[in-house]
């Protein structure tokens, strides 16, 4: 019993001890932590910001979590976070409550069907139209690749994801104004587990992020990009061929790709102080420069740039 | 001396109670936070409407969970219906009839089972029972078993209640055995040996002394199992298809209720009613897992009252 308590006795005032070093150590030189939490998806860039920032600014320290982006959203309106990183677009009752969103980066959903799907010639020379795709993944009227795209009379087996996610609700807000729950097929979990299951199923269609559809410049082996007929002339004109990253980086930076989407941070009224400066460095050309390094996304354009910095 | 004595009685008697109180208070603690979190669905739609309209659509202001119920019954059935039987019989034979060697390479590996994240019970689903039930179990289904009703499909992408089924039978399956096994070997030996005095034959012990004995412990088991099957979230959502529509057939998509909750929390808790339906959807859960526990304890009660007859 005795020895049990020395123990005890010993072990909480090493951990004291070790405490009170720390903070003495650590206080004088870092004046400012900026605390971020939010999406899994701009997690890698926010990280790579702070490091760079950090190399300029040695007095500011990061605190970055990752747990989703309303988890983020939340953090950042209570005020337990200085900045929350949101992959979706900002609700109207989230606004309401004071959630102040600076556009950051831009990612796109894709959709894709397999490498052997029967109708991959009509599919690659006509495109999908939204209307189309509306009618695929809405309104559940096209139920064949004979209805979507002519050619055989094979069921589409419609993929969508379950966890709620900011690609999901790109290609939901691509088909008119929807949301995430409107989405028909069957849910898989994750983007990996989404572009798995179009991978195994000549028949299946899904959709991918930027990140996940392309590995280096081209797309992923055992999936090929479906084509969006953005003009409606039943035909895949020049720009509208997806076959590499180059092409759908150039699409969705000149914002001509229909399911492009947004990923923001939010503070909650304007930035201030450290947070403020922080995000002037994100959307500075060094920011971009490191978006790009990174990878995944794409960067705004310069007006685009210019229009967040003066709403700062 | 004889107060300090008294005095450390009293002091361990009482941190004892403390901390037995605060463990049962922390269901009641819960259950309220739960209950205050979702109070304003309930307020907004009515209860009838969350508990039995079937559509969920949040954003046009549609939080129906029947949907997510019937998922949720329906996973959790066929995984007891189909773990139940086996692992009564891996019990009963590691119990009564395995020896000492195979019992020491068999339980372990058993026990082993248990300890396994859920999420690698998920990949594994994706990976294996998801394409088995796509590609061999489904086809034939569909070419054998149309007429027969809930085997019946046309078509399944592997995504389905069955898949989800067969990752939470193997999840459970070591909680039972594990339990089962003990209660087993805690039969007297002597109470066999009468039976065996009487002349009956092994097969006549096991099933009428030694089983019927050991009964309100196996239903303990199976109570036990159940009760982590209702609330495996992550390895079932991987292979369940998450499709909140009620299902007909054991290859079609379900959507459990966890699934619902560890879908959506992170990424819509910042929106205040999405926030309050999927507590409510959380707090549902608690209750059908409270129902089903205080049912099985009746159950127990009588099955004891029946073989103390």
């Amino acid at each position: 019993m005795k020895t049990l308590v020395t123990t005890i006795a010993v072990l909480l005032s090493a951990a004291l001890i070790i405490t009170l070093v720390k903070l003495k150590r650590v206080e004088p030189e870092h004046r400012t932590t900026i605390s971020i939490s939010g999406a899994w998806a701009l997690y890698p860039l926010t990280g790579k910001l702070g490091e760079a920032y950090h190399k300029l600014h040695p007095e500011v320290k990061f605190d970055i979590s990752a747990g989703g982006a309303g988890k983020g959203m939340t953090d950042a309106l209570s005020g337990a976070v200085d900045i929350g990183m949101v992959s979706r677009e900002v609700d109207k009752l989230e606004k309401a409550q004071g959630a102040y969103p600076i556009f950051i980066a831009k990612d796109a959903a894709f959709p894709v069907v397999n490498t052997k799907n029967p109708a991959l010639p009509l599919l690659l020379a006509k495109g999908i139209s939204i209307e189309t795709f509306n009618g695929i993944f809405i309104a559940k009227r096209v139920i064949t690749w004979k209805q979507a795209v002519g050619g055989p009379a094979d069921p589409i087996h419609l993929y969508t994801r379950s966890d709620a996610c900011g690609a999901a609700s790109a290609w939901a807000a691509a088909l008119g104004k929807y949301k995430q729950e409107d989405l028909q097929g069957i849910g898989v979990y994750g983007d990996p587990g989404l572009l798995e299951a179009v991978r195994r199923d000549p028949l299946g269609l899904g959709y991918n992020n930027l990140s996940f559809v392309f590995t280096g410049d081209q797309v992923t082996d055992g999936v090929v990009i479906v084509p969006i007929d953005a003009n409606k002339n039943g035909k895949v004109d020049p720009g509208e061929n997806i076959d590499n990253r180059d092409k759908a980086y150039q699409q969705i930076l000149e914002d001509r790709y229909p399911a492009a989407r947004r990923e923001y941070f939010v503070t909650k009224g304007k930035p201030k102080d450290a947070a403020l400066d922080f995000i002037k460095f994100a959307l500075s050309d060094e920011g971009t420069r490191i978006l790009n390094e990174v990878g995944g996304y794409v960067p705004l354009t310069d007006a685009e740039k210019a229009t967040e910095v003066k709403r700062l | 001396m004889r107060i300090r004595r008294q005095m450390t009685d009293w002091i361990a008697r009482h941190a004892m109670l403390a901390a037995t109180l605060f463990s049962g208070l922390l269901v009641a603690a819960i259950a309220l936070a739960l209950v205050l979190r979702a109070r304003p669905l309930f307020a907004a739609k009515g209860i009838g409407q969350v508990l039995f309209g079937n559509t969920w659509s949040p954003s046009t202001g549609l939080f129906g969970l029947k949907p997510f119920i019937i998922g949720t019954l329906w996973v959790t059935g066929l995984a007891t219906v189909l773990a139940v039987p086996v692992c009564l019989l891996a019990a009963i034979f590691l119990a009564e009839y395995a020896g000492p060697k195979l019992r020491g390479i068999v339980k372990p590996l058993i026990d082993l089972l248990a300890g396994i994240p859920s999420v690698i019970y998920g990949v594994w689903g994706v990976l294996v029972v998801v394409p088995f039930i796509a590609d061999v179990l489904g086809p034939y289904a569909a070419a054998h078993w149309q007429r027969i009703p809930l085997l019946g499909t046309e078509f399944t992408t592997g995504f389905s209640i069955l898949a989800g089924a067969v990752v939470l039978a193997v999840m459970i399956a070591p909680v039972i055995i594990a339990i089962a096994d003990e209660v087993l070997r805690a039969v007297p030996r002597e109470v066999r040996e009468v039976s065996y005095s009487l002349g009956a034959t092994r097969m006549e012990t096991i099933l009428r002394v030694v089983v019927r004995r050991a009964l309100p412990g196996l239903v303990a088991a199976v109570v036990l199992g159940i009760s982590r099957a209702l609330g495996e979230t992550m390895a079932v959502l991987m292979v369940v298809g998450n499709v909140p529509i009620a299902p007909e057939s054991v290859f079609d998509p379900a959507y459990p209720l966890p699934a619902l909750i560890a879908n959506n929390y992170g990424e819509m808790m910042s929106i205040p009613l999405y926030d309050s339906a999927l507590l409510g959807a959380a707090l549902l859960l608690l209750a059908i897992v409270l129902a089903f526990n205080l049912l099985a304890r009746f159950t127990l009660a009588y099955a004891i009252r029946r073989v103390a007859q």
